[in-house]
């Protein structure tokens, strides 16, 4: 098994990174280089009350998004995901391969990629139902799943195909509605839409309204659908962990709701959607990163306001 | 159950003896105890069927031994997935009954529209005992703890066929 406690691994990247930040540091008030760190985000969630943004590194802030303080990172992080009864849990996906895993809120951080693929983990997620158990895409391969908080991993399922080809989940949510089938829904976001597979792995399919088995025997009229854009990636997804059907979805067109577990989906804010995430206990209470600024909506997505930085 | 007297008692009698071990059949009518599909019980009769039914039909993709295809969880060139396992590493034990049924009698695009398989349609190939009879066979191999969670998922699946 390959584990360790990390503080930093420095690549020369980081090195010159490093070095530049440094010069900043001496230059720039703190609140400044908070701020200026902000700006290029493109990872959002909520550990708790504090909020997390990432990419080449993480910051965390316990006032809402107001202050900043930088958190170390083992490597550049492709993805993050929290879980709501798991306070201090964060499992990151690294860009260039890998996950790792903090339990302290990103303080520390062991590595969790034994057995797993190489490749860029494009999207990662805690399962709904039990924070000791992941899901990572990885680019070009598959969707790999850990029941062990990381410590082993095995393939759960190729990639959903979509339009004639398999395609990258961009985003994962585990979203707890039932299949079923005795278990969840996993819901991909990926270059050409959204789809789902139930977490027996069984097969990804498209989002459909209500039972498609009842359906299908009573012979009623499907309920209306108002699927996402099928022609822009889903660069973030989200199901709100109090309310599971409520989800929200950050595209080049913008965030996105649906009340009805993605069946029906409305357009709540315009602009260069990023990230979206959704705190552990207020599904009305969403912040996003739209047009490179941090958006706070305490409404579920009906208003939305900039978070001033200090 | 249904077509208890389409095989003959020395078929019957020859398959008992190896199911015996996998579920035990412990009623007067020849029921298999803890096993029934579709709310009705199975017999070791109807498994029997179900065997041979499914060395013919099926075997050929989802294995002689319920193993499936090699790496079955990888795509295949054409875009669809190959056969899944039917035994317990596989996900079959997550579906109800009704479930299995659908997709059996009608092809996986029953309960997902659009959903392209190399698995075809058994409604003009298989009668609907038949198809019930394979999957009374299936579910008698599994281990008792994916016996008790499929049935379970069959119990909570209110739906009709």
């Amino acid at each position: 098994m390959r584990t360790a406690t990390m503080e930093f691994e420095p690549t020369r990247r980081h090195f010159l990174s490093m070095g530049a930040s440094a010069g900043a540091m001496l230059a720039l008030p703190g609140a400044v280089r908070a701020a200026s760190g902000i700006t290029d985000m493109r990872l959002l969630a909520f550990d708790g009350d504090r909020l997390l943004t990432a990419s080449e590194t993480l910051m965390a802030s316990p006032d809402g998004g107001r202050s900043w303080h930088e958190r170390p990172t083992p490597a550049p992080f492709s993805s993050i995901a929290t879980h709501p009864a798991r306070p201090g849990r964060v499992l990151a996906g690294l860009a260039q391969e890998g996950v790792a895993v903090s339990d302290d809120g990103g303080a520390t951080w062991l590595r969790r990629s034994e057995g797993l693929a190489p490749g860029e983990v494009t999207a990662v997620i805690v399962a709904a139902g039990n924070p000791n158990m992941f899901y990572v895409a990885i680019r070009g391969d598959g969707l790999w799943k850990s029941e062990d908080t990381g410590k082993t991993w095995s393939l759960a399922m190729d990639r959903p195909w979509l339009d004639e080809a398999e395609r990258d989940p961009l985003a994962l949510a585990s979203v707890d509605l039932e299949t079923g089938m005795g278990g969840i829904w996993i819901y991909a976001g990926t270059e050409k839409g959204l789809t789902r597979v139930p977490d027996c792995f069984c097969r990804w399919q498209d989002v459909q309204p209500g039972n498609a088995m009842d359906a299908l025997v009573t012979g009623d009229a499907p309920p209306a659908e108002a699927p996402l854009p099928s022609d822009e990636p889903i660069l973030s997804l989200v199901s709100a962990p109090t309310a599971p059907s409520t989800l929200f979805a950050a595209l080049p067109s913008g965030v996105w709701t649906s009340q009805d577990g993605g069946v029906v989906w409305a357009h709540k804010a315009k602009g260069q959607g990023r990230a979206v995430a959704v705190h552990p206990t207020d599904e009305n209470h969403v912040v996003a990163i739209l047009d490179g600024n941090l958006k706070l909506s305490r409404d579920g997505g009906a208003t939305w306001t900039t978070i001033a930085v200090a | 159950m249904r077509r208890a007297a389409t095989f003959g008692a020395v078929a019957f009698a020859l398959t008992a003896i190896g199911f015996g071990v996998l579920a035990e059949p412990g009623l007067d009518n020849g029921s298999v105890s803890g096993l029934s599909f579709l709310g009705e019980s199975v017999t070791g009769a109807d498994i029997a069927a179900g065997e041979a039914l499914y060395a013919e039909s099926c075997a050929s993709c989802h294995g002689a031994e319920l193993e499936g295809q090699p790496d079955w969880r990888r795509r295949l060139d054409n875009g669809r997935m190959p056969a899944p396992p039917h035994d317990e590493t596989g996900h079959t034990w997550h579906h109800s009954d009704r479930n299995l049924f659908i997709v059996t009698k009608g092809g996986v695009g029953a309960i997902v529209p659009g959903y392209e398989s190399d698995m075809p349609a058994f409604e003009d190939i298989l009668t609907d005992d038949e198809i019930a009879d394979v999957l009374s066979y299936i579910k008698s191999t599994w281990p008792d703890r994916q016996r008790e969670f499929q049935a379970e998922v069959s119990a909570n699946d209110k739906g009709d066929l």
